[in-house]
């Protein structure tokens, strides 16, 4: 007896009685979840079958997504970024793996394994990670994606697909320069001394991104989703053991839930980033606290040193221990 | 004179191939098992990499960033880390701060300038190099058993290791395709502005068109990734206790993680030492 499986999406009868859905078929637990829908719409009942990714699949989906953004990621890495005036041509060139694959399959593994396979590939593996610092880009990635995905309920729909596409990389962006901005504005006080710089930051800054949505959006994100993604469509998804995806298979639009989880996580990287790169004085804290605990630095060395000898002869004792045994 | 620019531009070209960063990766990878950095406790080189990685941005003296500094230089250098690697630390260090500074000089900058600048310069380079001891320096199983301990989510650090492993043959597969759509196409002349532009296009419209087999081809490979995980039980295994247990039960603190901690901590006490008598 297969367990069944109840979809986030797919509420208990008691919520909507007017909606029931019996599990029908379950091929194996890799591939296949089918569910008979019942709804009533204007007073007919309509029955349909929906079919949903299994675990295994959404986790297929986070593998592929991953490699293949890891690697584009790395090479951009490697790629150096060139100015020319304010003018930075640093693009997120490869961001439209994700998109492409965020509007076949389900969006959100798509956009959870973009933004761990940046992560692991081009910041952990050729060691430039920078710690909470990377959270921000790690969530704004994952929001832009997955918007983009959950627009497109029809990849057949070549305009929805390129207004998907655009937007993905307007959020995306767009969440980026907010959290410079913001962080300019509240690390105010090392700059009291330019007059205008605030504004002088969110110009610059706007600037940045009308560059990146407009060049690298149109360049690097619009047209390859373009190209790609009526080429794929129906020829990736058997692959995956999957049925395409068509309007009465997509997820429902996005509702209020969504957009309020996507809002907190943005808060979430707000406060990553500051926290990574904030201008908290804790300088003059630190200086007072060197300065006039000399006894307590002694005692600190004093420590030290006893607990590298201790160690060394502890280390000494087990080795011959070993060697007697 | 013309020569040797040739030469030089050849050679770094011939550098930034891809059998050259596969090569490099690979090394860093795996190519340093045998050093002291990598026989260390994945848990006691993080704990100590959440110290070096943290502390220096809240500190703005410049004999404690040094003193930082110059530590994680010295564990950098025990971990053997690969060339790239570094030359990309070098690039990032210089284009956060380095352009900062010749700008500086340019507006007629003099000694006061250079002082917040070596600061920032000594945090990003210090909190850079640890993250590159941790990670660089640690087999990447470790790596993410250790990460495992402090409770990071099961798929980061299946993701570690997957990506390790998958991504050699990922960049072959890359070059392959790459190579393959050059074969059919002939590419256009590289002369002049308008003829570099013309190339620029066709090299991306080429990387573009190459990731169209490539997703196919991966999407199969990440089917019998997950398939072949499945059988082994792989979503059940993330989620239990037990298995958990099992596996991080290959990671031992032992005398020399001990002494690792405490030579840090020794240097460290000795910099405060000095910074509290000068």
């Amino acid at each position: 007896m297969p367990r069944r499986r109840t979809e986030s999406n797919l509420k208990p009868k008691a919520f909507y009685p007017e909606l029931t859905y019996v599990l029908l078929e379950q091929d194996s637990e890799l591939y296949k979840t089918a569910y008979i829908i019942v709804k009533k719409e204007k007073g007919i009942y309509v029955v349909m079958k929906r079919e949903q990714a299994t675990q295994s699949q959404k986790l297929m989906v986070f593998v592929l997504t991953m490699s293949l953004y890891g690697l584009a990621t790395l090479f951009t890495e490697l790629i150096p970024k060139f100015q020319v005036g304010i003018v930075e041509f640093s693009v997120e060139y490869f961001l439209f793996i994700p998109l492409v694959l965020g509007m076949l399959f389900d969006p959100l593994s798509a956009a959870l394994g973009a933004a761990t396979g940046e992560l692991v590939f081009s910041e952990i593996m050729l060691g430039q990670f920078g710690g909470l610092g990377e959270v921000e880009k790690f969530i704004t990635v994952t929001i832009g994606i997955y918007v983009a995905g959950r627009l497109v309920r029809n990849p057949k729909n070549q305009k929805m697909v390129g207004i998907a596409a655009m937007l993905g990389v307007i959020v995306q962006q767009f969440l980026g320069t907010m959290v410079d901005i913001l962080k300019v504005q509240f690390a105010i006080e090392d700059f009291e001394a330019v007059e205008g710089l605030p504004e002088a930051v969110a110009v610059t800054e706007g600037f940045a991104f009308l560059n990146d949505v407009l060049f690298s959006g149109i360049l690097f994100c619009l047209l390859p989703t373009l190209f790609l993604v009526p080429r794929l469509y129906g020829k990736i998804e058997p692959l995956l053991g999957m049925q395409p995806r068509t309007e009465n298979t997509a997820l429902s639009a996005i509702g209020v839930k969504t957009a309020i989880v996507c809002v907190i996580a943005f808060l979430g990287a707000i406060a990553a980033e500051f926290l990574a790169e904030s201008g908290f004085e804790l300088v003059s804290w630190e200086a007072d606290w060197a300065e006039s605990t000399g006894a307590m630095a002694v005692g600190m060395l004093i420590a030290a040193v006893a607990a590298v000898v201790v160690l060394v002869i502890m280390k000494k004792n087990a080795e011959r221990a070993q060697m007697q045994k | 004179m013309e020569k040797t620019m040739k030469k030089l531009s050849e050679n770094i070209l011939d550098k930034l191939s891809l059998d050259f960063l596969r090569n490099q990766v690979l090394k860093n990878a795996y190519g340093n098992d045998d050093t002291v950095i990598a026989k260390l406790d994945p848990r006691v080189l993080i704990v100590w990499y959440l110290f070096f990685g943290l502390v220096p941005w809240f500190s703005g003296n410049v004999l404690f960033l040094a003193g930082c500094f110059i530590l994680v230089a010295a564990t950098t250098i025990l971990a053997r880390v690969a060339g790239l690697v570094l030359f990309l630390f070098l690039l990032g260090v210089f284009s956060q701060t380095g352009y900062l500074f010749l700008v500086s000089l340019l507006f007629g900058g003099n000694a006061e300038t250079v002082i917040p600048l070596l600061v920032l310069t000594l945090k990003v380079a210090t909190v850079s190099l640890a993250s590159i001891t941790v990670f660089s320096g640690l087999d990447p199983d470790r790596l993410s058993n250790g990460l495992m301990w402090f409770g990071c989510p099961e798929k980061l650090s299946f993701s570690i290791s997957y990506a390790y492993r998958m991504l050699p043959m990922l960049m072959e597969e890359f070059q392959n395709v790459l190579l393959s759509y050059r074969l059919r196409g002939k590419a256009p002349e590289s002369s002049g502005f308008i003829g570099k532009v013309k190339y620029l296009i066709y090299e991306v419209q080429i990387i573009v068109q190459a990731f169209y087999p490539l997703m196919l081809n991966t999407a199969k490979r990440s089917r019998t990734t997950v398939e072949a995980l499945e059988i082994r039980g792989y979503r059940y295994a993330a989620a239990n206790k037990k298995v958990k247990k099992m596996k991080l039960s290959s990671l031992k603190v032992t005398y020399d993680d001990m002494l690792f901690l405490a030579v840090s901590f020794l240097w460290m006490a000795i910099v405060f030492v000095v910074i509290s008598y000068i």
